[in-house]
């Protein structure tokens, strides 16, 4: 297996076992964490492809996808908060509000 | 045979970085305390950063452990600080959906592998490296939208994070 | 002066206009001018035309007023046409409807809607004369159906009484019933010939050069129409039901003017009925049977009004024996002095409802004669003349239907004639036993209706007089020879000449018979009928309830219908189809909806779950497709 498909193949490893964790954990931190492996997995395919290929607008998506995680985490977290302040517990089934 | 280790240390650092990679997010999902999973999230994004640095793209590699380590897991790791993690998930920590997760995520690998598999590849010894500064005239050129966007969304966190606080302020009285 | 016929059928739609928006403000006198003046105006030009119809060589006057429409190159006209025919029906229409309105001035001169009583009056005459005058059959069906519409409103005038309403809904729904085959009939002659012109089809059909048109169907549809509206069996029904509108509607609607449509329609399409040897004969069946039933009827009937109302489906049923032999110049004759007598019958009627205080039974009638002596004077002559005591006017027009009945070569035979003649002698049996049980004999009133018998004012009674004189000396003009616009009368056989003079002496027998038995039986009160009765108990009962028409046609047609509508079309129909789709979609809705909506739990990790199964399935899709 050449480098390339290694790191193709790690990276569709990495999205489905963010994927999966989302699923599986019920803790609502590790699943905002199991999002975060998500995206690492399809930045390391993007960068892949981009090295690949040589241009650089592979590059700039991965740039946008640093940003865009960041300002999701400063807001995802500050909400898990508040919710937790007034369930005071951190599974997700507590937070079926939506139900119907 | 350590001539022949140092000719190829490169892709022999690629394959351990991958493996403890792989390591590392499968840990995440086993492990019980959310500061270990995030300690092994912290870990597959370093040696992921590894992998960009072997790439050749450098900056890349800088940014992921500026921005996704040194940022957004610091914020996580003082979250979990702050709450009480002793509850129901962390008794029981997998949900009720642990076995069609199981079943589905081998059915996803299924199809994405079928895809791997009769995909076309570019030969491997493509080895083009790019520099900072291709990358900053591309960004600014072609992509400027894009960055003046970025600027916006970080402005809406900002604001959207002083709203929570306030709200809060106010809640508590 | 152009548009003259115009003018005839309009006249009486101002009357209605005038009287119906102004009437009640400007009060009775108005009303009686307007009201009785246009008709009488309609009655002179009528006369006008007359002269000129006849200074003209008798070439039919004929005027459009008005092109209706035109669809796919063919034009439908008001038109109006004006023969000998039409002569003789408009100056009865309005001849007699002018003397009957002068009548009502006097009968309804109490009653609270005197101005709606005019207009409706002077409404039926606009209709009955657009009847009459129309050129085309669609003309004629407007005032067909208009007539209809009159009817309805003037038999429930007095619609506060529920009866009253409903007898109006029942004249109209039969008439309605018979219009469906008089539509069919017009549809048939329209679809054959491209025009509805009567003059035109009756030349296509006397000429031969019809097309392929069943010349018996039309004859029998247009028929169906003509028993609605002249009553004949099976749709006599409603004429009897009739009777609950004031006495003036019943002279005018139901005795001279509107019954007679019927007659006229087939008179007038005689060119057809003369090559539809089928159709005439269900005519002359039809009519025949339906003379000699009412005659049977009316024999037991105890309303005043309504022993008349059975004598004119009688009539009527005579009529159409004429016209079912041929001899359409002849009913039209009796159409004619029928006119005078039934209404000189009907409005003496109602001078004795009037002078009684509203009572109408015979029975509690009697000892009239000196005390109401002109209408007693002029309802003997009228009930003579309806007998057919020679010479007044009825003796003429009856002994010619017998004469054809017997010998006409187009279906007359010794049969038809026996069963005429049965009719008659019925006619005067019961015409007698009205005239005596009513004004002879002594008083049978109770004692408070006694006190106000007193005669008709001079309105009524001036009218009365006319009438009768017409009844009497009516006779003497020779209608059938007048109308040489009809087919010539039917010659009968060669070896049945010598029966004319015999069969005329018997008709003479036949009315001095039934004079004679009425006196027997229903002289002094009546006391030698009522000994008899107890016998005939049976065939009495059966004959005073009319044979219990109205009771089969509800039991089988009324009942079954209300059955179906109310179990099929309104539970099964509509509450349980239409509902019961509807309802069920509705719920179909809700049930999917409540089933779809199991996928939000409201649980992140079925969501994420959803989502993978999702990208599974875009994913094989894309392998597939490209």
């Amino acid at each position: 297996m050449d480098r390339v498909q290694l790191l193709l193949a790690l990276s569709m490893a990495l999205f489905v076992l963010g994927l999966l964790g989302v699923i599986i954990r019920r803790n609502l931190l590790v699943m905002l964490m199991c999002m975060e492996l998500m995206l690492n997995g399809v930045n390391l395919s993007l960068v892949t492809f981009a090295q690949q290929t040589g241009t650089a607008s592979g590059a700039v998506l991965v740039f946008l996808i640093f940003v865009v995680a960041a300002a999701e985490i400063a807001i995802a977290i500050p909400i898990v908060l508040l919710l937790v302040r007034s369930r005071r517990t951190l599974e997700a089934d507590a937070y079926a509000d939506l139900k119907g | 045979m350590i001539e022949t280790l140092l000719q190829n240390l490169d892709t022999l650092l690629i394959y351990v970085f991958a493996v403890s990679a792989l390591v590392g997010a499968a840990l995440m999902l086993v492990l019980r305390h959310p500061m270990q999973v995030a300690m092994a999230l912290i870990s597959t994004m370093v040696f992921l950063g590894g992998i960009y640095g072997l790439l050749g793209v450098h900056f890349i590699a800088a940014f992921q452990v500026l921005i996704y380590v040194g940022a957004v897991m610091v914020f996580m790791v003082y979250a979990i600080m702050l709450l009480d993690v002793r509850d129901r998930s962390y008794t029981d920590r997998f949900s009720k959906l642990l076995v069609p997760g199981i079943l589905g995520a081998v059915l996803l690998v299924a199809a994405l592998g079928y895809g791997f598999w009769h995909a076309v590849y570019a030969p491997a010894n493509a080895t083009v490296s790019f520099g900072l500064q291709q990358f900053s005239v591309a960004f600014l050129n072609e992509y400027w939208l894009q960055f003046e966007l970025t600027s916006v969304l970080l402005l809406a966190a900002v604001v959207a994070a002083l709203a929570v606080i306030k709200g809060s302020r106010r809640n508590r009285g | 002066m152009t548009h003259l016929l115009t003018l005839i059928v309009v006249l009486p739609l101002a009357g209605f206009l005038l009287n119906g928006m102004l009437g009640n403000r400007l009060g009775n006198r108005f009303v009686t001018v307007v009201g009785c003046g246009l008709p009488v105006v309609s009655f002179l030009i009528a006369i006008r035309c007359l002269a000129d119809l006849l200074g003209g060589g008798s070439v039919p006057l004929v005027e459009t007023a008005y092109t209706w429409t035109r669809v796919a190159g063919r034009s439908f006209d008001i038109a109006f046409y004006f023969d000998r025919l039409s002569a003789v029906m408009t100056l009865i229409v309005t001849g007699v409807g002018s003397l009957i309105h002068v009548y009502s001035t006097g009968y309804m001169k109490e009653d609270k809607s005197y101005a709606r009583f005019f207009a409706y009056l002077n409404l039926f005459l606009f209709f009955m004369l657009s009847l009459v005058l129309g050129r085309s059959l669609l003309v004629l069906f407007v005032g067909w159906e208009g007539v209809g519409l009159a009817s309805y409103l003037l038999i429930g005038f007095w619609f506060e009484d529920p009866v009253n309403a409903r007898a109006g809904k029942k004249a109209f729904v039969t008439n309605r019933i018979g219009d469906a085959g008089f539509l069919l009939g017009m549809f048939l002659l329209y679809w054959a010939f491209g025009t509805l012109d009567m003059d035109k089809i009756n030349a296509a059909f006397t000429s031969g050069a019809a097309p392929v048109v069943s010349a018996s169907l039309a004859g029998i549809l247009l028929f169906i129409g003509a028993t609605g509206k002249s009553a004949q069996i099976p749709l006599h029904v409603w004429l009897p039901d009739a009777m609950a509108g004031p006495t003036p509607v019943s002279a005018l609607i139901h005795a001279a003017t509107m019954v007679t449509a019927g007659v006229y329609l087939v008179a007038r399409m005689s060119g057809l009925y003369l090559q539809a040897p089928e159709a005439s004969q269900v005519i002359t069946v039809i009519g025949a049977l339906t003379a000699f039933f009412a005659a049977t009827v009316a024999v037991a009937q105890t309303d005043i009004k309504k022993v008349l109302a059975y004598s004119t489906v009688s009539q009527l049923g005579f009529m159409f024996v004429a016209l079912g032999v041929g001899a359409y110049g002849v009913a039209i004759f009796h159409l004619y002095t029928h006119a005078f007598f039934k209404a000189c019958l009907f409005l003496g009627a109602g001078s004795v409802i009037h002078a009684l205080g509203g009572e109408q039974d015979i029975r509690k009638m009697g000892g009239l004669a000196k005390r109401i002596p002109i209408t007693f004077v002029t309802f003997a002559i009228a009930t003579a003349a309806i007998a057919g005591i020679p010479p007044l006017a009825g003796f003429f027009s009856k002994d010619e239907i017998l004469w054809f009945a017997f010998g006409s070569s187009r279906g007359g035979s010794p049969w038809l004639w026996a069963v005429a003649a049965a009719t008659a002698l019925l006619t005067a049996f019961y015409m007698f036993r009205l005239l005596w049980l009513t004004f002879l004999g002594a008083s049978r009133m109770a004692p408070e209706t006694e006190h106000h018998v007193h005669e008709s004012p001079w309105s009524m009674t001036s009218i009365l007089i006319v009438l009768a004189a017409l009844s009497a000396v009516g006779g003497f003009f020779d209608v059938p020879h007048f109308l040489i616009s009809l087919p010539p009368l039917p010659t009968p056989r060669e070896e049945l000449h010598h029966f004319e003079l015999p069969l005329l002496g018997i008709s003479i027998v036949i009315a001095l018979t039934g004079l004679a038995g009425a006196a027997f039986f229903f002289g002094r009160g009546g006391a030698r009928a009522d000994a008899v009765r107890p016998r005939l108990a049976t065939l009495h009962r059966l004959l005073s309830g009319k044979y219990f028409v109205d009771e089969a046609y509800d039991l089988v047609i009324a009942r079954p219908l209300y059955w179906i509508s109310e179990r099929v079309f309104l539970r099964l129909g509509d509450r349980v189809l239409i509902d019961g789709s509807l309802h069920g979609l509705a719920r179909l809705a809700q049930r999917t909806a409540g089933a779809l909506s199991r996928v939000q739990t409201g649980n992140l990790h079925l969501y994420a779950f959803l989502v993978l199964l999702g990208s599974i399935a875009c994913l094989v899709w894309s392998f597939r497709h490209g």
